[in-house]
């Protein structure tokens, strides 16, 4: 008598339709019926963070929740991160991070290291070391001691910082759009019609 | 471990949550799920149906309105953490959201789960008793508000009756001069508390103090309020002493167990010690706010 439902997951930016029972983990859906094994099961009980996905752009540990609780829900895992555009087609500035000052040693913990890590990132392009290490608070790591996991992490910080710069400045100044204004009359472009960017918005002079 | 099969039902108002739970024996209400989810994974719980209640956007709110602050239901742990209105006004609100568990579970735990969940070491308990707060359920025969002194029974057990579904929790907006805080003594981050005290001052316009409330996590069978300290501090100036002696009174009011992270008399002086300094940022906060009603 199994009862299952159809539902609908778009997991790096590729939508899947399945049928799930209801008492299907949405860890379990990611790995057993999109076989996407990147994102691990560590604990099985909320502990660990290996099996963290972003789910909507925020981490959530993936093994405490249904996976009908996500219907319509944007997934991203760690198979998605090559493809985004700051990876350029090969390694995500993470994965080159980790990669560079060995945040990883047994790498069980590392799919989850990396949702964690990108989710700070995306919010908080310029994070302090313990900025990085409460957002990683919800990830064990077994093996390295986090000082490199930190290390990775601030080393992306950076990449991802010139990978902006050299675009023109596109992806940390994007909010300006162009149009950035201070607030003082001869200064970048003096003041400009649009209200929407408040001067001391602007009065950072990034 | 998968859970046992289940039914499950996404209702999208109150109404229909309500009439499903008054309809359907041996079912659960699942809310972020971070303490039902291993429940039904370990088969503490299993129930025959399973009432999401995730998606009735109704309950989705943390505001200000009619001189309470009022969290509905699926306000999640983070809500809290990031909003502006709790990190001015609200200090206890402020100092807790970011100690409970971890940025994952705080992003998918609502702080009504975590008080109908009634566990002793869960951290809002605390706050809602030390701010003499409410808990609104509705039911068949409509609406009930329960004082949060009348909430907690046992562990894991509260007077939310059978067929009640928790809406909200409240707690009354700040005096003009009020101050509250919560710390929170834990083993590593990310843990349950070993122990932990709320406390909220009122201060009259002399700088004593009217009203004083003080919760306690997980040194009893459920959160509890350290009444004898909260009247040792009333119609007082705050004070090193006092709260000096406030925390003493805490302390022989507390029970906790000892277990694997310290014996009973450790946690005792940790109630103590947290006490204290939870009154002596109350008292500063107060008068912060008094500081910045008169600008
Ligand atoms: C690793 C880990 C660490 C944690 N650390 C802490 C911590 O440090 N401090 C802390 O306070 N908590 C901690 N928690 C618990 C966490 O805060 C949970 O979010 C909370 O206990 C439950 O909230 P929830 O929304 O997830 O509820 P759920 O897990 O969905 O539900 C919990 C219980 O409450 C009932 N329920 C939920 N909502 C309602 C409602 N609206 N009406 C009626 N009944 C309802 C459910 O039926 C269930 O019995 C931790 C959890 C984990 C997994
Ligand atoms: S497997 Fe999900 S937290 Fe460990
Ligand atoms: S690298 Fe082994 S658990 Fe982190």
């Amino acid at each position: 008598m199994t009862n299952t439902r159809e539902i609908t997951l778009t997991v790096n930016g590729t939508e899947h339709t399945i049928d799930v029972e209801p008492r299907q983990l949405l860890v379990h859906a990611i790995r057993e019926e999109l076989d996407m094994t990147g994102t691990h099961i560590g604990c099985d009980t909320g502990n660990c963070g290996a099996c963290t996905v972003l789910k909507d752009g925020e981490p959530i540990k993936s093994c405490l929740m249904f996976a009908t609780q996500a219907d319509g829900s944007e997934l991203m895992t760690v198979e998605g991160m090559e493809e985004l555009p700051e990876a350029r087609g090969d390694l995500h500035p993470l994965q080159e991070g980790f990669r560079e000052e060995h945040g990883l040693q047994c790498g069980y913990c590392t799919p989850g290291m990396l949702m964690s890590g990108k989710a700070l990132l995306d919010e908080n392009p310029d994070p302090s070391e313990a900025e990085i290490r409460e957002a990683i608070s919800g990830n064990l790591c077994r093996c390295t001691g986090y000082q490199n996991i930190v290390r990775s992490i601030e080393y992306a910080a950076e990449e991802l910082e010139e990978v902006a710069a050299a675009d023109g400045g596109t992806t940390a100044a994007s909010a300006f759009d162009g149009e950035f204004d201070c607030g003082v009359e001869n200064c970048c472009g003096g003041p400009s019609t649009d209200r929407d960017h408040d001067a001391t918005e602007g009065g950072e002079h990034r | 471990m998968k859970p046992a099969q289940f039914e499950q039902h996404e209702p999208k108002t109150v109404e229909e949550a309500v009439s499903l739970l008054e309809s359907l024996d041996n079912r659960a209400i699942l809310s972020g799920g971070q303490s039902m989810v291993p429940m039904l994974r370990f088969r503490l719980a299993v129930p025959e149906t399973v009432i999401d209640i995730n998606r009735i956007e109704s309950l989705d709110y943390l505001e200000e309105d009619d001189g309470w602050l009022k969290i509905g239901a699926l306000a999640r742990h983070a809500d809290v953490e990031h909003s502006e209105l709790i990190a001015e006004r609200y200090g206890s609100f402020a100092d807790t959201a970011p100690l409970v568990a971890d940025p994952q579970i705080r992003n998918r735990g609502t702080v009504a789960g975590s008080v109908a969940q009634a566990d002793p070491k869960g951290d809002w308990g605390s706050v809602l008793l030390a701010h003499e707060g409410e808990v609104v359920a509705q039911g068949p025969d409509g609406e009930r508000v329960i004082p949060a002194d009348e909430f907690f029974l046992l562990p894991y057990d509260t007077t939310l009756d059978e067929n009640e579904l928790l809406t909200e929790l409240r707690v009354p907006t700040p005096a003009p001069r009020e101050g509250s805080a919560y710390h929170k003594l834990k083993r590593k981050v990310g843990d349950y508390a070993m122990a932990g005290s709320a406390a909220r001052l009122v201060l009259d316009d002399e700088g004593r103090i009217e009203q004083a409330g003080i919760g306690l996590t997980a040194v009893d069978i459920t959160n509890v309020r350290a009444t004898d300290a909260e009247e040792h501090l009333e119609g007082e100036r705050p004070s090193s002493d006092l709260f000096k002696r406030a925390g003493e009174l805490a302390a022989e009011q507390s029970n906790p167990e000892s277990d694997e992270h310290g014996d009973a008399s450790y946690k005792e002086r940790m109630v103590n010690v947290l006490t204290q300094r939870a009154l002596g940022d109350a008292a500063e906060r107060a008068g912060l706010v008094k500081r910045r009603v008169s600008q």
